[in-house]
């Protein structure tokens, strides 16, 4: 049987997160271009690994997806937070990103005592549905947020209740 | 009383950040912004004053004496070079004079003109007082987020405006 297991990050993580970031197609979700973009990103999310606010999922014992809460230090808005996920494109439709949603819920309630989270997705990104499931709601869109060989984007913000 | 014709904006540069940080710290202001301890608005100031560097902050002055202060936070990543979010403040004791109102004016035609930016943003929290001038300078609100500033258990939505420009 398949099995998604979830475990904290560990910095060694990072190069799966450099990796899936640096497909084509996964990268079109997210605000980076190139390397040295997605090095610098790859480098803050992985920061949070300190703060054991960075989950890594696991498929059949293989790295298969990341997810991290932003948390906010300053004191005014440190009751919520943004989060950020990719899953491995070889991992798709497994109930990864859904098992890694709950997860980073469940932090947010139990161990951070957050009262909201919230996150940012661009226009037709599939994902946009597995946050609607999973209780986020649309509270704004910014259009032509992205802009791609003249080609644009809005970006659409979402939060969840927690309490 | 009319100060339009001794007002002057020019680049803001390194040192503006001790006007900045005095701005930020009092206690009017310091309701509208993230930061709420001596140390954070340090860091805020440092972050905001570093924008000097690319010529992307403003600072407007009345008898070359500093009163208030516009920045364009330029964005990092190519696919959204496009625009900026910026942060204005203004001297507590210069408010009401339409200082604001020219600093974001100066940031629209430094964003659009010098930037090549393709519409301008900014986050303010409910019952900002600079809500009202920015809806009358055709800015429009994008999002309302609840509950994302927590004043000592007092929840404030942040509303997130922009200013898209016109192109011929």
């Amino acid at each position: 049987m398949d099995e998604v297991e979830i475990r904290l990050a560990t910095y060694e993580d990072k190069k799966y997160l450099v990796k899936w970031l640096s497909d084509p197609d996964t990268l079109r979700w997210y605000p980076m271009s190139n390397e040295r973009e997605i090095e610098d990103a790859a480098n803050i999310w992985i920061s949070y690994v300190k703060y054991k606010a960075v989950i890594t999922a696991l498929y059949n014992g293989q790295p298969a997806g990341i997810a991290n809460l932003y948390l906010q230090h300053l004191k005014k808005v440190s009751h919520q937070c943004l989060l950020a996920i990719v899953v491995g494109k070889d991992f798709r439709n497994k109930g990864i990103g859904t098992r890694l949603i709950q997860e980073l819920i469940k932090m947010g309630q139990e161990q951070f005592h957050l009262k909201y989270l919230h996150l940012e997705v661009y226009e037709n990104n599939p994902a946009f549905s597995l946050y609607q499931r999973l209780g986020f709601e649309k509270f704004g869109e910014q259009k032509n947020f992205i802009k791609e060989q003249d080609r644009y984007r809005s970006k659409i913000f979402m939060q969840r209740k927690l309490v | 009383m009319n100060i339009q014709n001794d007002l002057d904006i020019r680049y803001s540069t390194v040192e503006d950040k001790d006007p900045l940080t005095k701005w930020l710290l009092d206690k009017e202001t310091l309701k509208w912004f993230t930061v709420s301890t001596e140390k954070e608005v340090d860091l805020l100031s440092t972050n905001w004053v570093n924008f000097s560097k690319f010529n992307s902050s403003l600072t407007a002055t009345l008898d070359n004496v500093a009163c208030g202060m516009g920045t364009l936070f330029l964005m990092p990543y190519k696919k959204v070079a496009h625009h900026a979010l910026f942060y204005i403040v203004v001297d507590p004791n210069k408010r009401k004079q339409g200082i604001g109102t020219s600093l974001v004016k100066n940031l629209i035609n430094l964003s659009q003109n010098y930037f090549r930016h393709e519409f301008l943003h900014c986050e303010i929290y409910e019952g900002c007082p600079l809500q009202p001038v920015l809806e009358k300078m055709g800015f429009t609100c994008f999002a309302n987020q609840e509950g994302f500033l927590d004043i000592n258990g007092k929840l404030l939505n942040r509303l997130c405006y922009q200013y898209v420009f016109k192109r011929p």
